[in-house]
C-alpha cells in the first residue's frame, strides 16, 4: 500500500479553484519531486499534506490513516521551509531541540537527539549560536535539524534550496540526498527549478495549472513527456516545439518549411497537424548544403562541456546541443536534422503526446500517459 | 577615487562640501535652539526648586543661594514618598495588565480569522478616539458602584486593556514572519505556546517600547486620579503636587521641588533607556 495517497484532492479560495483534483500515490522511503512554474499549486500541494492549508475536497492519507482534519504536529510529518523559518531567539541547539520540549522528552535524551542530528548534518560546533550568525548555508542544515531530531516519517520539503547561492545550491542538493538514503525517510520536495527536480527525485509530479501533468522517474519523463508543457519545462535548454505535419511517405514537413521534408520513424497518418518535439541533443547542426530545416546560426553559448547553438528557423527559434567537431559560428547559414529515431510528437489542440504505437493505428489518440491523473 | 563626473564639473565639486557643511551647520545651530527650548522648562523648574521663597522670580540663570529648603518642606508638606509609592504601583500595574490584554488581544486579531474580526478590530480602534472626558462619568458611575472610590484599584480598572496596546501589538504580530510561526506549529506547538515561547521573545523591542510609553502615560495621568481620591494616602504624585496651588496663592519653591521629583522616575528612565524611549514615540507617531 502507498504511504501517502492523495486521492481527488481539491483545493478552493472563494469561487476560485486552484487545485483541481489530483491523485497521487508514493510509497515509503520514496523521494518525490514536485515541481512546476511557479503559481502552478505546488506548494499548496505540500501545506495542504503538512496541514497548514484546509482540504477543500478529496481525501489525504498518510501511513494508510487519512489526515484531512488532523493538526499539522499530528501528522507526522516535519516540513523544512524556503526561509528556513528558524527562531531568531533561540541558539542552533534550542532550535533543533524545540520539537522535542514541545513533546516533553527528557531533558537528557533531548540533549543527546540533538548532539546526534547536529552530527549527521555537522553543527556540532554551531550549537551555542543564534540563526544570524549562520550562513545561508547552516541555517537551511539548522532547519534539516529541527526536521531530523522528530524522526517523522515524511519529510516535506518546500523549496529548499530556493535562497542559497549557486554553489551552495548544488551541496545542499548533494547533502539532501545523501541524508535521504541515511534516514530512509519518505520525502517530497518542490520545487520550480527542474536541473533540481532532475537530479534529486526518485520519482518526479510536474504540476500545471492545478493539475498533474505527469509523474514518472526523472528518465521517464525526460524520455517520453506527456505534454508539450512537461517537454518544454524538463530539459535545459528546452525541448524545440515545431509545429508540422506528417506526409505520405512518412517524412515530417515543418509548418514553417513545407517544403523540407525531415525523415522520421513517427508512425503519423498523413496530413493532420501536430507538434514536432525535438531535444536539442538530437538536432544535428549540418552545413546549408545538406538536407534539413533551413536555419541560420544566431547566437551559441559556451557553458564549458558543451556548446548550444540558438538557431533561428523561418519562424523562431530552435537550439540544438554542437558537437566537439561542429564548426560553426554565429551568423552562419545550417541546416538542422532531427535524429529520426528520437522525435516526440503532441497533438496541436491539446498538447498531449501521441503514442507511437496507437498512432501507428492510423487512429492518433493521445497517450494516457504512463501514471495520469484521472482528472 | 575621482569619479567620471567629478572630473567633468570641477567647480560643483568644489562648491559641494562646502555647502553641505553650511547646510548641517544650519541644521545642526537650530537643532540646539530647539533642544534648549525643550530642556529650559526643566532646567528652570529644579532652578527655581532650590531658590528661597524671597528669591523665587529672580531672573538669574543661576540660583544665588541654592538650598534644599523647598524639598524639605515639600516633603513635610505632603506624603510624597507614600505618593511617588502609589504612582509606581499604579503604573507599573498598568504597563504589565495592559500589555498582558494587548498581547493576548494582539494575537487574537493577528492569528486568527473569524467572523467579525475586522469590525470588531475597527470598533477598538474607534476606542482610541474616545476622549476620557467622555468616558470619565459612566466610569466614574462604575467605579462608584463597586465601592472603589479612592482606592488604588479603581486607577487601574478603567486602564487594563488599551486600544493603542492592542493595535500597536497585532500590528507587529502580523508582520511577524508566518513560516516561523508555522514551523512552530509543525513542532507541535499550541498557540499558548507559539505566543510566549515563540512570539513574544521576538517582540522584545516593541513591547519594551510599549511598556515605557504606557508607564508615562500612566505616572503623568492627573484627571481621573484628581477624579477618585479623597484621601492623601491613595493619592498619586500629580496630585500632590497641586496642594501646593491654592487659593491663597501658589507656593512656587515647594510645587518646582515636588515636581522635580515626580518628574525623576522618568527623567532616571529616560537616561537608563533612551534609545527605546525615543523609538517608542518615533512608533507611536508621537514626538
Amino acid at each position: 500500500m502507498a504511504f501517502v495517497s492523495i486521492r481527488d484532492l481539491r483545493k478552493s479560495y472563494g469561487e476560485t479553484e486552484t487545485l483541481h483534483g489530483l491523485n497521487l500515490a508514493f510509497d515509503e522511503g520514496e523521494f518525490v519531486v514536485i515541481v512546476g512554474p511557479s503559481g502552478c499549486g505546488k506548494s499548496t500541494l505540500l501545506r495542504m499534506i503538512a496541514g497548514l492549508e484546509s482540504v477543500t475536497a478529496g481525501e489525504i492519507a498518510i501511513g494508510g490513516e487519512v489526515v484531512n482534519d488532523y493538526d499539522p504536529a499530528d501528522r507526522g510529518c516535519a516540513m523544512v521551509f524556503q526561509n528556513y523559518a528558524l527562531y531568531p531567539h533561540m541558539t542552533v541547539a534550542q532550535n533543533i531541540g524545540y520539537p522535542l520540549k514541545l513533546a516533553k522528552v527528557p531533558r537528557a535524551e533531548r540533549e543527546q537527539r540533538v548532539r546526534a542530528a547536529a552530527e549527521v548534518l555537522g553543527l556540532t560546533d554551531y550549537l551555542d549560536r543564534r540563526p544570524k550568525q549562520l550562513s545561508g548555508g547552516q541555517r537551511q542544515r539548522v532547519a534539516m535539524g529541527r526536521a531530523i531530531v522528530r524522526q517523522p516519517g515524511l519529510f516535506l520539503f518546500d523549496e529548499p534550496l530556493s535562497n542559497l547561492d549557486a554553489k551552495m545550491r548544488v551541496q545542499m542538493r548533494i547533502e539532501i540526498r545523501r541524508l535521504h538514503r541515511r534516514l530512509k525517510a519518505t520525502s517530497v520536495l518542490v520545487t520550480h527549478d527542474q536541473v533540481e527536480a532532475m537530479t534529486m527525485a526518485d520519482r518526479l509530479v510536474v504540476m500545471n495549472g492545478g493539475r498533474i501533468e505527469q509523474i514518472g522517474s526523472p528518465s521517464e519523463i525526460y524520455a517520453r513527456p506527456a505534454s508539450t508543457f512537461v517537454a518544454g519545462f524538463l530539459g535545459a535548454p528546452a525541448m524545440n516545439l515545431i509545429p508540422a505535419r506528417s506526409d505520405e511517405g512518412g517524412a515530417i514537413r515543418p509548418d514553417v518549411a513545407p517544403g523540407t521534408a525531415l525523415p522520421s520513424s513517427l508512425p503519423l497518418p498523413p496530413g493532420k497537424p501536430f507538434i514536432l518535439g525535438v531535444r536539442p541533443e538530437d538536432l544535428s547542426v549540418l552545413p546549408s548544403d545538406r538536407p534539413g530545416l533551413a536555419a541560420r546560426i544566431d547566437l551559441i553559448e559556451d557553458l564549458g562541456g558543451m556548446r548550444v547553438a540558438h538557431c533561428q528557423i523561418p519562424e523562431g527559434y530552435a537550439s540544438a546541443v554542437l558537437t566537439r567537431d561542429d564548426m560553426v559560428r554565429e551568423g552562419m547559414p545550417v541546416s538542422l536534422r532531427p535524429d529520426p529515431e528520437r522525435m516526440h510528437a503532441f497533438s496541436a489542440q491539446t498538447g498531449k503526446r501521441f503514442s507511437h504505437e496507437r498512432a501507428a493505428t492510423g487512429s492518433m489518440k493521445e497517450e494516457a500517459g504512463l501514471f495520469m491523473q484521472s482528472a | 577615487m575621482m569619479t567620471d563626473a567629478a572630473k567633468l564639473s570641477p567647480m560643483r565639486t568644489r562648491r559641494a562640501p562646502a555647502l553641505a557643511s553650511w547646510d548641517t551647520a544650519v541644521g545642526h545651530a537650530l537643532m540646539i535652539f530647539v533642544s534648549l527650548l525643550c530642556v529650559f522648562p526643566i532646567y528652570w523648574m529644579i532652578v527655581t526648586s532650590l531658590r528661597p521663597s524671597n528669591a523665587i522670580f529672580s531672573t538669574n540663570l543661576w540660583p544665588d543661594a541654592a538650598s534644599l529648603d523647598n524639598y524639605a518642606y515639600a516633603l513635610q508638606a505632603v506624603p510624597m514618598t507614600r505618593m511617588l509609592t502609589n504612582t509606581f504601583l499604579v503604573s507599573l500595574a498598568v504597563t504589565l495588565v495592559q500589555l498582558l490584554t494587548g498581547i493576548l488581544a494582539g494575537y487574537a486579531f493577528a492569528r486568527w480569522r473569524f467572523r467579525g474580526s475586522a469590525i470588531l478590530f475597527g470598533a477598538i480602534a474607534l476606542t482610541w478616539l474616545v476622549p476620557l472626558q467622555v468616558v470619565m462619568i459612566p466610569n466614574y458611575l462604575l467605579v462608584a458602584r463597586l465601592g472603589m472610590i479612592d482606592t488604588l484599584g479603581a486607577l487601574i480598572l478603567p486602564h487594563i486593556a488599551s486600544a493603542f496596546a492592542i493595535m500597536l501589538l497585532a500590528q507587529s504580530m502580523r508582520s511577524f514572519p508566518t513560516e516561523v510561526v508555522e514551523a512552530a506549529r509543525m513542532d507541535g506547538a499550541t498557540h499558548w505556546e507559539i505566543l510566549w515561547q515563540v512570539i513574544v521573545p521576538n517582540l522584545r523591542g516593541t513591547i519594551a517600547s510599549l511598556a515605557i510609553l504606557i508607564f508615562i502615560t500612566t505616572w503623568n495621568e492627573y484627571f481621573w486620579p484628581l477624579l477618585l481620591t479623597r484621601s492623601t494616602e491613595n493619592s498619586v504624585v500629580q496630585i500632590g503636587l497641586q496642594m501646593f496651588i491654592s487659593s491663597e496663592g501658589t507656593q512656587w519653591g515647594p510645587l518646582m521641588a515636588a515636581s522635580t521629583m515626580a518628574s525623576l522616575p522618568i527623567l532616571l528612565i529616560y537616561l537608563l533607556l533612551q534609545r527605546q524611549v525615543i523609538a517608542s514615540f518615533m512608533k507611536s507617531g508621537l514626538r
